[in-house]
């Protein structure tokens, strides 16, 4: 590990103790079969198109303009969002404002213990962010501007990315930016001929490599970010091989699922509404 | 119980506006003062100086620790200097750590008093910093002993010479609230000896 | 009308409260901010815990890995503290390297933790100069209004409590080292510090202040307590305090002491 003269640092070598434990032999595929009934009937008793448990809540951040925090059952991600502000070291003029996103895993949030800095899969999963907000965002509204949005993971128990694009869907319209619709975000996972809406982290570990040799290997996880009211898909990230046959009924059942979310998010956004104008009247 | 010996040079470096190598009992270090210069866009302040402090640990690169006898040092310095006579500049105190013996916080902070008396900035107070240790067995002195675990706790304080009041505290280990009096009232009588060494000091250059 | 008045002129705000001897948040001076305290939400990590001082929200989980001791302390583990400030937490962070408040802060739970001695590092120990826990206990701030020590040493405690760490046979022959995850012990944590900050503004001394009342006090002080005795009190500079008032700080801060130590002893039994 580099030493970082910015924070105190720990033994040059340190192992996580999970790699020690009494070694787990069953095959990936008898795992998956363990968690995943042929029904469809998941581990924790969800059908195969059943979504989580959604905990939202607007205004967690006193000091942001914006925030919101989203529990899918164990998953855990909270986001905020500031006013725009001069984007920094630009000269020219740009006719659209910008939307700045950062995402990050807490170090404690996953099985490996994350670094301090930015590694590849959050700058992709930054990426993805920023690509999904961009066209629910009135950006020709804040010319020469950036509006900052960051997420972070405090426990990520599978469908990190898909919670963090709904909370800044949530932060956004928390914070006043004007925006075009509602944004919400669901993460598929596919296995063989089993398609599971909102995977777990162990689902989503079982399916990153084809398992069923003999049926259509189509594995991999999608995540589908969705604009309400025309049903608009905004962002697509897809990482495994899927049919297009397969693709075509998942994106079905996402947007289906997502559909969902959308009155939840309208509740608790109501209620933010609800509280503020109590405050104003009294 | 041994008064401290303290000793100085003022002046030793060219560049700096003011500068001194200070060294009580076997700590030593090296302080350097600019200001008022020029500040960073965005670190220059409307209505004052901005104070910055900078300290360098005798090898590698400053880490964490430094960085928080850097905000001690910087604090310390902003209570002294009259920031108002100075807006939008920058005042720049540098201390590098020649010998460590147990005091050097203090060390440096009474290096960079001196350092910024050297260079004839305003100043609202004088300050000095003193430190003093109890051993495991109680017993209450300033300087350290040369076991490091005979010490149970470490106290440092700094008065400013019009009030004798407290600018700053900052203590190592654990003690209790008697033993907290008992060393600041030591360190503070010890304070004024601080101050006549610094006034003689300057009058000897 | 008051919002534009504390934009316009924070100071005389601020001054006016003070006159009536009330805070803008409408606070007495000697009173502090509710606590709360939730312990081992992050299955995760090994211990973790989430503390609330005010509107100040820090998150501490702890996460232990195997390592190799140092060759100087070869019967010690680790514990190695940091503290984040993420630019989430407030609009005064951008992203990038920890920025220096959070450096300081860093230090300053690092000192608190060894000087209060609340965990005995030869208790991570598996097999002298061959195996030790190394705990990093990472604390991140998630809303920042101020007294930010008070609320990380109160998670970090809470946290420490909460770490349970697996059973391992070590064989120093072969190097072999086998973990029971199902098996796990707490560790032993000796006593609770705990911090009290006060902010010093026109002569009033403001306990627990947010982070308007830092901003603008010229003066900071933390005090920590454990158990009747004192182990850390640091002012670093600002305007001056007399002996009276320091000591009255003191004895402020060791009342609250006991309220908070009860509280995360409640959250502790509720896990």
């Amino acid at each position: 590990m580099p030493v970082d003269h910015k924070r105190i640092n720990g033994p040059e070598i340190s192992i996580p103790y999970q790699l020690f434990d009494k070694l787990n032999t069953k095959s990936l595929k008898t795992q998956f079969s363990e968690i995943v009934q042929p029904n469809g009937t998941r581990a924790d008793g969800r059908t195969s198109t059943e979504h989580r448990k959604i905990f939202l809540k607007t205004g967690v951040v006193s000091q942001a303009k914006g925030s919101a925090y989203i529990e899918l059952d164990q998953t855990k991600v909270i986001v905020s969002v500031f006013d725009p502000r001069e984007i920094p070291n630009k000269t020219d003029y740009s006719s659209k404002g910008e939307i700045y996103c950062e995402f990050k895993f807490a170090p404690f949030s996953c099985h490996k213990r994350r670094l301090h800095q930015q590694d590849a899969e959050e700058q992709q999963f930054s990426a993805i962010m920023k690509q999904a907000l961009e066209s629910a965002v009135f950006r020709h509204e804040f010319p020469n501007f950036q509006v900052d949005i960051y997420a972070m993971v405090l426990h990520n128990d599978g469908a990190a990315l898909s919670a963090a694009i709904t909370a800044a869907g949530v932060a956004l319209a928390h914070a006043g930016i004007p925006m075009y619709d509602l944004i919400t975000s669901v993460t598929l996972a596919v296995q063989g001929n089993h398609l599971l809406v909102d995977p777990t982290l162990e689902e989503e570990r079982l399916c990153q490599v084809p398992l069923f040799k003999e049926e259509e290997n189509n594995h991999g996880i999608v995540v589908l970010s969705v604009l309400a009211t025309h049903e608009q898909i905004s962002q697509f990230y897809q990482s495994g091989y899927l049919s297009y046959a397969c693709l075509s009924s998942g994106i079905e059942m996402l947007t289906n699922a997502a559909k969902d979310i959308v009155t939840l998010v309208k509740k608790c956004l109501v209620k933010h509404v609800i509280k503020s104008v109590r405050i104003v009247e009294d | 119980m041994s008064k401290l010996k303290s000793s100085c040079k003022l002046g030793i470096l060219s560049r700096p506006d003011g500068s001194v190598l200070f060294s009580q009992d076997e700590t030593t270090v090296v302080a350097g003062v600019y200001g008022p210069v020029e500040s960073k866009a965005n670190k220059a302040l409307v209505e004052k100086a901005c104070v910055e402090a900078h300290f360098r640990p005798k090898s590698g690169l400053p880490g964490v620790k430094d960085r928080l006898n850097e905000s001690i040092i910087r604090n310390v310095c902003e209570a002294a200097i009259a920031t108002a006579m100075y807006p939008r500049t920058s005042v720049v105190v540098v201390i590098q750590e020649m010998q460590n013996n147990g005091q050097l916080i203090s060390c440096a902070l009474n290096a960079a008093c001196l350092a910024l008396l050297d260079s004839g900035i305003d100043m609202k107070c004088m300050f000095a910093a003193v430190t003093c240790f109890i051993h495991k067995d109680e017993s209450l002195v300033f300087t350290p002993p040369i076991n490091e675990d005979q010490v149970k706790a470490m106290f440092m304080f700094v008065f400013d010479s019009v009030e004798k009041s407290i600018i700053a505290s900052h203590t190592d280990g654990s003690f209790s609230v008697e033993q907290y009096k008992d060393a600041l009232s030591l360190c503070k009588e010890e304070c004024a000896n601080m101050f006549d060494f610094f006034k003689k000091s300057l009058t000897i250059k | 009308m008051s919002e534009q008045y504390k934009i316009l002129h924070p100071v005389k705000y601020f001054r006016d409260h003070l006159a009536h001897k009330i805070r803008p948040d409408g606070r007495e001076f000697g009173e502090y901010r509710p606590i709360v305290v939730n312990l081992g939400s992050i299955s995760t990590a090994d211990g973790s815990a989430i503390a609330k001082v005010g509107r100040t929200t820090v998150v501490c989980g702890i996460k232990a890995e195997l390592c190799q001791p140092k060759a100087e302390a070869a019967n010690e583990g680790f514990l190695i503290p940091n503290v984040e400030l993420p630019p989430l937490c407030s609009s005064k962070f951008r992203p990038g390297p920890p920025t220096e408040q959070a450096q300081v802060a860093t230090q300053l739970v690092a000192d608190i933790l060894k000087n209060s001695d609340c965990l005995d590092l030869k208790t991570l120990c598996i097999f002298p100069d061959k195996l030790a826990w190394c705990l990093y206990a990472d604390l991140i701030c998630l809303d920042l209004d101020g007294a930010l020590i008070d609320a990380c040493v109160v998670a970090l405690m809470a946290a420490l409590k909460s770490v349970t760490l697996p059973a391992v046979q070590y064989d120093p022959a072969l190097d072999n080292k086998q973990v029971n995850v199902q098996e796990r012990k707490a560790l032993s944590v000796t006593n609770t510090p705990i911090a009290t900050t006060f902010a010093m503004f026109d002569d009033k001394i403001l306990i627990d202040p947010t982070v308007d009342e830092e901003d603008l006090s010229t003066s900071l002080v933390t005090i920590v307590v454990k158990e009747e005795e004192l182990c850390f009190v640091h002012k670093p500079g600002g305007c001056v305090f007399t002996e009276e008032q320091l000591l009255k700080c003191v004895e402020e801060s060791t009342k609250r002491a006991t309220v908070i130590e009860e509280i995360i002893e409640t959250a502790f039994k509720s896990l």
